[in-house]
């Protein structure tokens, strides 16, 4: 073994450029991989601690008949906060509101929140600076979308617990930029115990956002822990690794099919030198085996030609992040402007390790035909 | 015990005194035969012959008169249809490819028509190529290797690649790869064929010379009057058939 990686060594070193362009189309492969990879497993770090940070807190208790995912279970999904959960939670209340900015009606989601809650990122403690008579906090995509800005006035008009229509106007108390959607589009955040006054809806909520991960059992709210709720957005990044790895698949393949090639070419032109080899001594597995260690020493030298462009690379992406398309930050995915791509050690083992295996398994194939090559015909280049 | 030791290292010393008079290429009834079309080709027919340590002998004939397969069933790089093929006392046709390739390996060396150095290889690589096989570690290499080198007087260049050798200097460096491990056979499959009269001259020196100094056997296959001059036995084959074993140049056979 040590023999063949010696020889494949001297082998590769001596057919210079040739060993370059293989090595170069390969590390191109792998640090295309372990870019978007990185950039995958960026996104999926940011934005679950995104989602934690802004939205999920350490879990939630949802009222039984509210369903996040169905604005028609906003109207009756609500109930008094359990006793249990009043210290240990931050509660929320949710109902279905139409706000009027210069004159158009849209129809949007009100969130009533503890303004004094420090659990989410939300600048909940905007809504207590305020002195306007109901403060409201939006994000940056819904204060696109309604052409709202701190300190403009909105009407917004409601129902109340009976159902009877009434109106107020909202004062923007703040502007904050999320990369959780779902706290920001067609949203408003006022402080909850407006929200009660407003509706008549004293003590009741539509959620509540634990402080401590604690799994509960309350009749009538559905205890969902941060894993749960995280789920959907892990499932998102599942699909995308797999979209990702049909790319990857491609690209590898493509690099590998070119490794191939050389491999058909090398062995058809270097048969003399095959032939030379089995008179001098060797084997015909050890050539077999010096052929399939060049394939893999290929690797290797992209691996090593890919660290030299590829690690200031990945370094700096990691640095400066990878800038979203406006269009992606508007589909409703917890997404951030910029994916900062992460590289940990099982994603760089994985992908050095996947491209030297397929890489020798591409050289063994062609390789295996020497074990039966007549070696008095390979000396005289006869034998393809 | 002592006694026991001294009887054991002089049954040795007979043993191997003997081997080194004997002969060490046994061919005995050698056919061989190849698949042409739907028919057979019969390369060598029912050849006998035997070859000593030292010896200097030649294969003589014209092409297609089975010199070259003749070599390479010697050379254990093909095996025999008929008949036996014994070298050093291995029979060939029962060798795997592994015990093929050790004979290979530490017994045989080959020089080719064309030198089939290895092109990526420089002329030191080239040379150190049979030692990397026997494990010898980088020092006795270097020394073995330079050591060739000096034999074939190619010491200066070691670092040459094949591609900016002379006709002449690239056989010299095959000579030097194929001497380098000591092998009691020597196998040269036309030799001078590319090489013009005065590097022609000089490589079968050089190996008469090898051949005297290191005792290897030397098996040429030629149709060169050049080398023929050198020869101490000359074999002529003829349609795959032996047709005459002749000792010039030497007073005695060898063996």
């Amino acid at each position: 073994m040590k023999l063949a990686f010696q020889l494949a060594y001297r082998n590769l070193i001596g057919a210079g450029l040739r060993t370059w362009l293989n090595a170069g189309i390969l590390s191109f492969s792998f640090i295309v991989i372990l870019f978007f990879d990185g950039l995958i497993d960026g996104w999926n770090k940011q934005g679950i601690r995104d989602s934690i940070d802004w939205e999920y807190g350490q879990g939630q208790l949802l009222h039984a008949d509210y369903d996040p995912y169905d604005p028609f279970t906003i109207d009756d999904g609500h109930g008094k906060i359990p006793e249990s959960e009043r210290a240990a939670s931050v509660p929320v209340l949710v109902r279905q509101v139409s706000v009027y900015p210069e004159g158009r009606m849209l129809s949007v989601k009100l969130s009533g929140i503890e303004a004094e809650q420090k659990l989410l990122k939300l600048p909940t403690g905007q809504l207590q600076k305020s002195e306007a008579e109901i403060p409201a906090v939006i994000g940056k995509r819904m204060a696109k979308v309604a052409q709202l800005k701190v300190g403009d006035r909105v009407l917004m008009r409601w129902r109340d617990k009976n159902g009877v229509f009434d109106a107020q106007e909202v004062t923007i108390a703040g502007v904050f930029s999320s990369n959780v959607p779902t706290v920001d589009q067609g949203q408003f955040w006022i402080p909850i115990r407006k929200l009660w006054q407003m509706t008549g809806l004293h003590e009741e909520v539509s959620y509540l956002i634990q402080k401590e991960p604690k799994a509960v059992s309350i009749s009538g709210w559905n205890y969902k822990s941060q894993n749960e709720l995280l789920k959907p957005f892990r499932e998102l990044i599942k699909v995308e690794r797999i979209g990702n790895s049909i790319l990857f698949t491609l690209l590898l393949g493509i690099a590998l099919l070119t490794l191939f090639d050389t491999q058909v070419l090398s062995i058809f032109r270097r048969q003399k030198e095959i032939g030379t080899y089995i008179a001098l001594g060797m084997t015909r597995w050890q050539v077999v085996g010096l052929f399939t260690a060049e394939g893999a020493m290929y690797s290797l030298f992209a691996i090593l030609l890919g660290s030299l462009y590829g690690i200031p690379f990945l370094f700096y992406m990691t640095k400066a992040g990878f800038g979203i398309p406006e269009a992606n930050l508007q589909m409703g995915i917890t997404i951030a402007e910029r994916i900062y791509p992460v590289y940990g050690f099982s994603l760089i083992f994985g992908t050095v390790l996947l491209v030297v295996i397929s890489a020798t398994v591409v050289s063994f194939l062609p390789a295996r035909k020497i074990a039966r090559l007549d070696p008095v015909l390979a000396i005289k280049g006869k034998v393809l | 015990m002592t006694w026991a030791v001294m009887a054991f290292g002089l049954c040795w010393y007979t043993i191997i005194n003997q081997m080194d008079t004997k002969e060490i290429i046994r061919i005995e009834q050698l056919t061989k035969r190849f698949r042409d079309g739907e028919g057979e080709f019969t390369a060598l027919h029912k050849i006998g012959l035997s070859f000593g340590r030292g010896e200097f002998a030649g294969l003589l004939g014209p092409s297609g008169s089975g010199k070259t397969t003749l070599l390479n069933i010697v050379g254990s790089l093909d095996k025999p249809t008929e008949g036996r093929v014994t070298v050093l006392g291995k029979d060939i046709a029962r060798l795997t490819h592994k015990e093929s390739a050790m004979l290979r390996n530490r017994h045989i060396g080959f020089i080719f028509q064309v030198y089939n150095l290895l092109p990526v290889y420089t002329v030191f690589e080239n040379v150190e190529f049979a030692l990397l096989l026997q494990n010898f570690s980088a020092g006795e290499r270097r020394k073995k290797v330079m050591e060739a080198l000096e034999w074939v007087g190619l010491a200066h260049m070691p670092n040459k690649r094949p591609d900016k050798l002379s006709g002449g200097e690239g056989q010299r460096v095959a000579i030097a790869r194929a001497m380098v491990k000591r092998p009691e056979i020597l196998i040269a499959d036309e030799p001078t064929a590319n090489l013009d009269a005065r590097n022609a001259h000089a490589i079968v020196r050089m190996m008469k010379q090898l051949n005297k100094e290191l005792e290897t056997t030397f098996l040429f296959s030629t149709h060169d009057e050049k080398v023929m001059g050198y020869l101490e036995r000359i074999i002529r084959l003829e349609d795959g058939k032996m047709v005459s074993d002749e000792w010039v140049n030497v007073k005695t056979k060898k063996t």
